[in-house]
């Protein structure tokens, strides 16, 4: 549960982390051009959303593939409060975050009783059900959608020319939600999610209030979820129903987390940093995703890993790391031991 | 205890003494498993109540059984796989150290007393059967219960595996925990417990000292009439 | 009288709705994974039977059939090549797998065929039939029907033939199977061959009264699995009660609340089954 190698020692694992990090806190520095700077801010967003994603469906095992609502429901509130109220989208979010947290006691709550893929369906057809009913709500601007300010009214709308500012607002974000992260990992929650994830039924019988601590991961998730859709709203300054609560939001998700490794640290900011280039060159090549090939390639990439990789990335880290540096996975009888 | 129609366990006392070691036997679809899952809380008794140190426990839940201080381990392992022994044993130990330094003190007393210590880092997954039924004792311990209910936790080992399996039990008998144990490998039972109860197509069919439960012609047609019909056939 | 009509015409499309259900809880019953690409298989299936038509000039009595042996390859493709290896591993794996291939599946028809809705003639099976006062059109008679009695053809193939048999063994319990000399993985593959096939046929079968589009999948997966989970996984006698039963809902829905509305009627239905009995009306896990 905490990374290989006594505290202090620079192992591999903190190199590279310390590196990476360095490298995106330098980015916008780094490249000069306007398109790359959008893209480590798109890659942070990103890693937000699918670093949410991942409290509930990488730690607790519940693999939700409708976390558009609450994506939707953050990316919705901010322009909402900006349509109707003329505020700044900015102050939409902690609504979002309420909307969110309820959405997620609605649905979460009975869903929970359900195993493996039963929950998985459960919640494409929860997001579906929102989307066509978005689809037809006038506040939220029914198909159309809503926009934001055309032009800045004063900085707390927060929409600059350059991706800058937004970059280090989400590189902010995303430190908080995996320093979070990483607590909640090393705690009692985080043993607690990792048997939820290896058993309920064993989780239970070792005293684990099992409901209580999947609502506590979906609730954790939805929260910084809706905080993803309010940076979306905020950054792109529009939302429709396919846009902010499609299901291939919820699959960019789940995939992004995946492709970096699922219930790891890391796994979804390592997934964004190569899906999100990925895709945002291709559309470039291709002329935009109205061609479709951003998705056979999501499609193929997805295929790949779970035919020879399911751990990930995170999982090929660990087989070509040192042998020192590996977990022991001998098999030997406990008796021969005692 | 009836499933529709079918009467698993059929009007079944079982009374327990603290410190005791008890032993359910009986042969297959005897009912000793649904009523020990009734014991354990993951079933519910039709009818009939359970008590548990003065507290009626007939419809608690697993997790509440477990915080009562009745731990169970399971016929069948449910490792967490992808953990390693000592986080799979440190789960358990949560339950009362809610910190994270203290279950894990606790956490490794429990690795070496059930000589677990040397595979604290492995994967558990990785673990044969002995380990992993070790392992889901030492979980089960982790939760510091009063009772222990160990579900043919020594099914399917060698006979020096069951030894060093006996030790254990006893072990932890020593530590004053009070064990029932569902079996039907009788070297087990008679070695073992103290008192021993007989199952037989739902009913209790005997009560007592192993030794006199085994000779009891009741239990001895029991066993042997399951077999000769088996043998019929 | 409206209101037969509704009926009648909710009956027809929900026997293909059963066709293809029956084919993906025959997949699920066998080993406990669900085919996110099936709505997929069917879109596939309707661009068969068009390009069929436009290209070769087949009619249906020759596109029904290639489309039923062409999905049944790519069934049986799909097994071998991706799921048999999925489902020894962990949870997210074999939901991502088959949600993969649909999507690979969904944008390379996009890709090669656009986003534009394309139709096959509407006089291709002609006319449309007075019955009792009902106006009933051929193409969707037709349709219904084939598709009602090979939904009741597969069934008594599988519980009154000794391959059937050996196919309902592996999903029961696939080592017991083993043991008596069964072999698994030729029976799963053919499980998602027959799938695919029903699959091919419901497409077919759909291409002659529907647009056919790539994205036609993405709801027509969540119809299979609502139909699935209602009827019971696993259970063809299930798939066609259910698949009729949505058939009549989604058209009562669509005339009652308006057409926008009836996805949603169907879905929370698909909630509420789940919630209320998840081992679906006939089902047994």
């Amino acid at each position: 549960m905490t990374m290989p190698g006594r505290s202090g020692h620079m192992t591999p694992e903190r190199i590279a982390v310390a590196v990476g990090f360095g490298l995106l806190l330098a980015w916008p520095l780094l490249v000069q051009d306007v398109f790359w700077q959008r893209i480590g801010a798109l890659v942070l967003l990103s890693a937000i959303s699918a670093s949410a994603w991942n409290l509930l469906g990488g730690y607790a095992g519940q693999v939700s593939v409708g976390h558009a609502v609450y994506f939707g429901a953050g990316a919705y509130s901010s322009l909402v409060v900006y349509t109707d109220l003329g505020w700044p989208p900015i102050a939409g979010a902690p609504i979002g975050i309420l909307v969110s947290c309820l959405l997620g006691l609605v649905i979460g709550t009975p869903t929970f009783r359900l195993r493996g893929h039963y929950f998985s369906m459960a919640t494409i057809a929860a997001a579906e059900l929102l989307r066509i009913l978005a689809g037809n709500w006038p506040l939220v601007g029914a198909a159309v959608g809503l926009m934001g300010p055309p032009t800045p009214r004063s900085i707390a709308d927060l929409s600059f020319i350059s991706p800058i500012p937004c970059h280090y607002l989400f590189l902010g974000v995303l430190i908080i939600l995996l320093v979070l992260t990483w607590q909640m990992q090393r705690s009692r929650m985080g043993y607690y999610l990792a048997a939820i994830r290896g058993g309920d039924r064993g989780a239970r019988s070792l005293g684990v209030p099992v409901l209580r601590y999947k609502v506590y991961a979906l609730l954790l998730s939805a929260t910084f979820t809706s905080i993803a859709g309010s940076l979306y709203a905020v950054m792109v300054g529009f939302a429709d129903p396919d846009s902010a609560l499609g299901i291939l939001i919820s699959v960019k998700m789940v995939i992004t987390a995946a492709l970096g490794g699922a219930g790891t640290l890391f796994g979804p900011l390592i997934g964004a940093l190569i899906l999100v280039p990925l895709e945002e060159t291709t559309n470039a090549w291709f002329g935009g995703s109205g061609t479709g090939i951003t998705f056979i390639i999501y499609g193929a990439i997805i295929l790949l890993i779970t035919r020879f990789q399911p751990g990930g990335m995170a999982a090929l880290w660990r087989q070509i790391l040192p042998r020192g540096h590996r977990r022991n996975t001998v098999v030997e009888s406990a008796n021969r031991a005692a | 205890m009836a499933f529709g129609a079918f009467r698993a366990v059929d009007r079944a006392n079982l009374e327990v003494a603290e410190g005791e070691i008890v032993g359910l036997i009986g042969p297959n679809g005897a009912g000793k498993s649904t009523f020990f899952n009734c014991l354990a809380g993951d079933a519910t008794p039709t009818a009939g109540v359970i008590r548990f140190a003065d507290r009626d426990v007939t419809r608690a839940t697993p997790e509440e059984h477990a915080r009562l201080g009745m731990a169970r381990s399971f016929q069948v392992p449910v490792t967490f796989e992808d953990m390693s022994v000592a986080d799979n044993v440190m789960v358990g130990a949560f339950l009362r150290h809610p910190h994270r330094r203290d279950a894990r003190h606790a956490a490794a007393e429990i690795l070496s007393f059930t000589g677990l210590a040397p595979l604290a880092e492995t994967r558990a997954g990785s673990l044969g059967t002995p380990g992993r039924k070790r392992l889901e004792i030492a979980r089960a311990l982790a939760t510091e219960p009063r009772l222990l209910l160990l579900d043919e936790a020594l099914a399917g080992l060698t006979p020096a595996e069951t030894r060093l399996a006996i030790e254990l039990v006893r072990k932890i008998s020593e530590r004053g925990i009070t064990i029932v144990i569902v079996e039907h490998v009788m070297e087990v039972i008679l070695s073992l417990t103290e008192r021993a109860v007989v199952f037989h197509q739902g009913r209790v069919i005997a009560a007592g000292a192993p030794r006199d439960v085994v000779e009891d012609p009741a239990v001895v047609a029991a066993y042997l009439g399951h077999h000769m019909k088996r043998v019929r056939r | 009288m409206i209101l037969l009509q509704v009926v009648v015409s909710g009956l027809l499309m929900g026997a293909v709705y059963a066709l293809f259900s029956s084919g993906l809880t025959l997949i699920w019953g066998m080993m406990n994974v669900v085919n996110f690409a099936h709505g997929d298989f069917v879109m596939l299936a309707m661009y068969v039977a068009f390009f069929a038509f436009t290209l070769f000039h087949l009619g249906p009595l020759e596109f029904i059939p290639l489309a039923a042996l062409l999905l049944f390859g790519l069934g049986v493709a799909v097994y071998f090549g991706l799921v048999r290896h999925m489902a020894k591993g962990p949870m997210l794996a074999q939901i991502l797998g088959t949600f993969g291939l649909a999507l690979v599946l969904r944008y390379a028809a996009f890709w090669a065929f656009s986003a534009n809705f394309v139709s096959l003639p509407d006089n291709l099976v002609g006319g449309t039939f007075a019955v009792a006062g009902l106006r009933i059109e051929a193409s969707r008679l037709l349709g219904g029907v084939l598709a009602l009695l090979i939904t009741i053809g597969m069934h008594l193939v599988l519980t009154h033939t000794t391959l059937g048999s050996r196919v309902l063994a592996v999903a029961e319990d696939r080592n017991a199977a083993m043991l008596m000399g069964i072999r698994p993985d030729r029976m799963q593959a053919l499980a998602w061959g027959v799938g695919a096939a029903s699959t091919g046929i419901a497409g077919a079968l759909i291409a002659m009264f529907f647009y056919i589009s790539p994205t036609v999948g993405e709801s027509l997966a969540l119809i299979a699995f609502v139909v699935v989970c209602l009827g019971g996984f696993g259970s063809v006698p299930g798939a066609l009660v259910a698949g009729l039963s949505i058939g009549v809902i989604e058209a009562l829905s669509a005339y009652l609340i308006g057409a926008v509305y009836q996805d949603v009627v169907v879905y929370a239905l698909f909630l509420l089954v789940l919630w209320v009995r998840p081992q679906g009306l006939m089902g047994t896990i």
